[in-house]
């Protein structure tokens, strides 16, 4: 019997064969290291990276903010653990907190490798595991796979190893949670650094294999332009409304209406990422989108209360548990696509076709389970044409007429309750009192701070629909909710990097700054379009994912343009662009990843510390999750903590209930070796932390500024990123930041049209020592400027060590 | 009087320990007990009939932690020792007793909040709740159960006359 060492075979015409393979990891060793350098952590199990984890624990303490003071995980309890006591089975507060965090971060993975596996399976059947991965101009396919697993892949078979090993890691992490498993916190915080490094696996897979098969932009700084917005759906023709992230299914439901010349009749349009993802759809190329984007989840309710839908699709992720309830209420009929939400439906998957539209438009079921995509494709966009005959001769509506809304508004006992439940406390009364005089004016403020979750509602002793009033004196703004959004265009490409790396190691390029994630915003949408164009002006780069994406679409400037208009999309300062859905966010760790790989030449394969070390050090990319409020978002956050990225959240972030905040006070946490000859080098505390959140957005702008610094700056960098923490505090705090100093480490990092004026503080405020003929600082700082150091927080980089 | 220690009503829960309610010349008496307050805002205290508070509350000597953008409504106000600071960061240098304060004095012994959003400061009262022993009490105008003392739920009426009270007192 001979040995299939590596390389593919096929079997065929087989009859009563059994073929049992034990395991291909050995080959796949063998491969990765037949390709090059591998380096010490092939596939790490859950304590495999364990001594990274505690180097950045050592200096990012875990900041606990418990949201249930209580444990009820087993029949022991419930137990108190309020003032960090212990329960019944020994873990105190600290330890259940961050076991509370871990098991977020691994729901979160679960949800995007669960899709990931879905999507697989799928294109899979549908294309064969030959079928090779393209991602664009790139020798580097997966720089999360390959850096975690130590594979390369190229085929679509070539990921399912990938997938295994996330989905057996997920597994173990969460055998963690059982009572009387690890009692420590510091241990539950490793393994949900653990949890986040995985979530980039699972999405990166995701997003290749969907990128590959379903012609989405390829690394293309020219991917076309979408439209999004409620304001954009024309409400006249049927409209076929689609929510989740999965668009495997609704790839189907496109080629349908494309063949049988629907898609200028009807309107297929979508809420969260499976409308980003719809519109990348076949638009390889630049081709126009195929569908619309409504916008987030935060538009959910808000868009089935419109009466607008005729049909909805779910397929998974971000999908209200109350869909179907809403949709029944208007004769929508509902359509599940994913074995993850079914809502009780029947599953009509195996029955025909004439069948289930005829069940469903009679109104004898409220929906149907389809998982047979083909099967969707077809009854998806023919019931929204016979859904919008009927529900237009029965005359359904949704919101109340000017005299319902009247008395709505007249109904309301100012007792406060709704804006004690609301999870922002908006102020709902004042607005029913302006209302009451004829001026709706704070109802549309409303409207965009509304996260449309309902509580309001549930809440009211007078029964009043409050969204449905919100939305009813909106209906002005809604219709000029009109914007654009660039179509995801997934990876960054190796020439991109090889031009711009040299820019952000040295800090000459101020920046990445990523935005990403959710729409639980504690102030309303326009924030990040502000964010965005701050740092865009000041020639950070800016990357967008997600719901944040759709949102930044949402204004234009005075001269009409969205900042997608406003900016180029390739990646060097100064431009905006768009990875793609939830799942595209690995593309952000993958860009930093490629940094290290093809700016500095270092092996990514099985080489996590290496490289995580060389990003916290080097590459000053700061993520922004402002609106986050998802599982899914402390995974991607976590995932980018492990690497060294830090990330911001908004107010809301506090309730993931877990920080890790360093304590710049602390002198002896900042210090790394330097590589060149294992000496301790000081360094300023950057950045100051991996997680932690802001209370507003002025005051985040300088946050961001201050955590692009990195000890590798070299003069010109620091003096640039320097520059716009210390303008950007000005501007928005209205103050000078009093740790400015700490970042310099002499005269030539000091903006230089203020080099004088700062010269003269440090002298002043702090005792520096000064000479005024050279104009040049002789002692005083704590860090030294060497342009040749290498920082490196792993002793064994060390080349004396 | 303002009456602002009823309605204590928690519409969420954290668990079994809540905030007293509390009255203005309560609080007054235990920040002159104090031997080292700390005032901290946030920034809906920018709010212009809030703000003149917080700026009478800090000229009556009472250090403050600007968090948020607040510190804006204290820049060049005579008499006002303020700092900028994150209030997460904030929220774990105050469990630390080796933290050397905003002015390199020591640690505080007393929290005073006001004008922070309700959702957030509950998140960060919870961690000092759950990991220090310092006694914190929000002059804000919704009950706050992760405090150790709090104002009730009030109208913006009754919680300005009752910060007026406290100035008053103290």
């Amino acid at each position: 019997m001979s040995e299939l060492k590596t390389g593919t075979f096929s079997v065929s015409d087989l009859e009563n064969v059994q073929i049992n393979i034990g395991s291909i990891v050995g080959a796949i060793e063998k491969t990765a290291a037949e390709e090059g350098e591998v380096g010490p952590t092939v596939k790490p199990n859950i304590s495999g990276l364990r001594d990274w984890d505690y180097k950045l624990l050592e200096r990012y303490n875990p900041v606990y903010t418990p949201m249930c003071d209580q444990c009820c995980y087993c029949t022991f309890g419930t137990c108190d653990l309020t003032g960090n006591k212990e329960g019944a089975c020994g873990i105190n507060m600290e330890g259940h907190n961050a076991r509370e965090f871990m098991l977020r971060v691994i729901t979160g993975a679960s949800a995007h490798s669960g899709h990931g596996r879905h999507l697989l399976h799928h294109l899979i059947d549908k294309y064969g595991a030959d079928y090779p991965l393209k991602v664009g101009q790139t020798n580097i396919i997966a720089p999360n796979v390959q850096m975690v697993t130590g594979k390369k892949p190229e085929t679509l078979g070539d990921l399912e190893g990938a997938l295994s090993y996330v989905e057996e890691q997920l597994v173990q992490l969460l055998a963690c949670v059982h009572v009387g498993q690890e009692g420590e916190a510091i241990d539950f915080e490793s393994k949900a650094m653990h949890g986040g490094m995985l979530d980039h696996v699972g999405m990166e897979v995701s997003d290749i294999a969907q990128i590959s098969c379903l012609e989405m932009p390829k690394a293309d700084e020219n991917a076309p332009l979408s439209e999004i917005g409620m304001g954009t759906i024309d409400s006249e023709k049927p409209v076929l409304l689609v929510i989740g992230h999965n668009v495997a299914g609704v790839t189907n439901i496109i080629d349908y209406m494309e063949d049988h010349d629907l898609t200028d009749k009807m309107e297929l349009c979508g809420l969260c990422c499976t409308a980003l993802d719809m519109t990348r759809y076949r638009t390889e190329g630049g081709d126009v989108p195929k569908a619309k984007v409504v916008g987030t989840l935060a538009k959910e309710l808000k868009m089935i209360r419109s009466g607008v839908p005729d049909v909805i699709v779910v397929d998974e992720q971000c999908v209200r548990a109350d869909v179907l309830r809403e949709a029944r209420e208007l004769m929508m009929p509902v359509i599940t696509t994913n074995d993850k939400i079914m809502y009780g439906l029947p599953d009509r998957s195996e029955d025909d076709i004439e069948d289930i539209i005829d069940d469903l438009k009679s109104g004898r079921d409220d929906g149907a389970l389809i998982l047979d995509f083909e099967k969707l494709g077809e009854v998806a966009p023919r019931l929204t044409q016979e859904m919008s005959k009927i529900r237009k001769e029965k005359g359904v509506v949704s919101l109340p007429t000017e005299e319902e809304f009247n008395e709505l508004t007249s109904r309301c006992v100012h007792c406060l309750t709704c804006e004690l439940e609301c999870p922002t406390n908006l102020p709902i009364s004042d607005a029913m009192t302006a209302a009451e005089e004829g001026d709706l004016r704070p109802f549309e403020i409303l409207h965009d701070k509304c996260v449309a979750c309902g509580r309001c509602e549930q809440a009211c002793p007078k029964d009043i629909p409050v969204l449905n009033v919100i939305e009813k004196a909106s209906q002005r703004v809604i219709r000029e909710e009109r914007g654009k959004v660039r179509v995801g265009r997934g990876q960054i490409s190796d020439p991109e990097i090889r031009e711009e790396g040299v820019n952000l190691v040295m800090g000459t390029t101020p920046g990445i700054i990523a935005m990403v994630g959710c729409s639980n915003y504690p102030d309303g949408t326009k924030d990040l379009y502000r964010i965005a164009d701050e740092m865009l002006r000041r020639n950070y780069i800016v990357l967008m994912s997600g719901c944040s994406a759709m949102d930044l679409g949402m204004y234009q400037n005075d001269d009409g343009e969205t900042l997608y208009e406003k900016y180029p999309a390739k990646f060097q300062k100064g431009n905006l662009i768009n990875v793609g859905s939830c799942v595209s966010n690995s593309h952000i760790t993958a860009a930093t990843i490629k940094v290290a790989a093809i700016f500095a030449q270092r092996n990514i394969t099985g080489n996590y510390e290496e490289i995580a070390d060389y990003i916290l050090n080097r590459v000053g990319a700061v993520g922004v999750a402002w609106g986050a409020y998802s599982q899914k978002a402390s995974s991607i956050g976590t995932g980018c903590n492990r690497l060294g990225i830090p990330v911001i959240l908004g107010p809301h972030g506090s309730k993931y209930r877990r920080a890790l905040i360093g304590k710049p006070y602390e002198e002896d946490k900042w210090k790394v070796l330097d590589a060149r000859n294992g000496e301790t080098m000081d360094i300023p505390p950057a950045p100051e932390f991996l997680l932690t959140t802001a209370e507003t957005i002025d005051e985040m702008m300088p946050m961001l500024a201050k955590n692009c610094i990195r000890p590798s700056d070299n003069n010109m960098g620091r003096m640039i990123k320097l520059t716009h923490y210390i303008e950007l505090s000005e501007k928005y705090l209205g103050i000078m930041p009093d740790d400015w100093y700490k970042y310099v480490r002499n005269e030539t990092d000091l903006p230089l049209a203020r080099r004088e004026e700062f010269l003269k503080k440090l002298e002043q405020e702090y005792g520096w020592d000064i000479d005024w003929n050279k104009k040049k600082i002789v002692s005083g700082p704590t860090s030294k400027l060497d342009v040749s150091a290498q920082p490196t927080n792993v002793e064994r980089l060390c080349k004396e060590a | 009087m303002a009456d602002v220690s009823k309605n204590l009503k928690v519409y969420t829960t954290y668990g079994p320990k809540s905030a007293r309610g509390t009255k203005p010349a309560i609080v007054a008496k235990m920040i002159e007990k104090a031997k080292r307050p700390l005032f901290v805002v946030g920034s809906e205290v920018l709010e212009e009939k809030l703000l003149a508070r917080a700026q009478a509350i800090a000229k009556k000597g009472i250090p403050v932690a600007a968090t948020g953008h607040s510190i804006k409504g204290f820049i060049d106000e005579e008499g006002v020792d303020a700092k900028y600071i994150n209030i997460h960061f904030l929220g774990s240098f105050l469990c630390d007793p080796k933290w050397a304060g905003l002015d390199d004095n020591g640690c505080y012994d007393l929290i005073i909040l006001l004008g922070h959003k309700k959702y957030y400061i509950n998140q960060v009262l919870s961690g000092l709740k759950n990991f220090s022993d310092l006694k914190t009490i929000n002059i804000g105008k919704h009950y706050t159960q992760n405090a150790t003392l709090s104002f009730g739920n009030v109208t913006p009426e009754v919680h300005l006359e009752a910060l007026d009270e406290l100035i008053d007192n103290l």
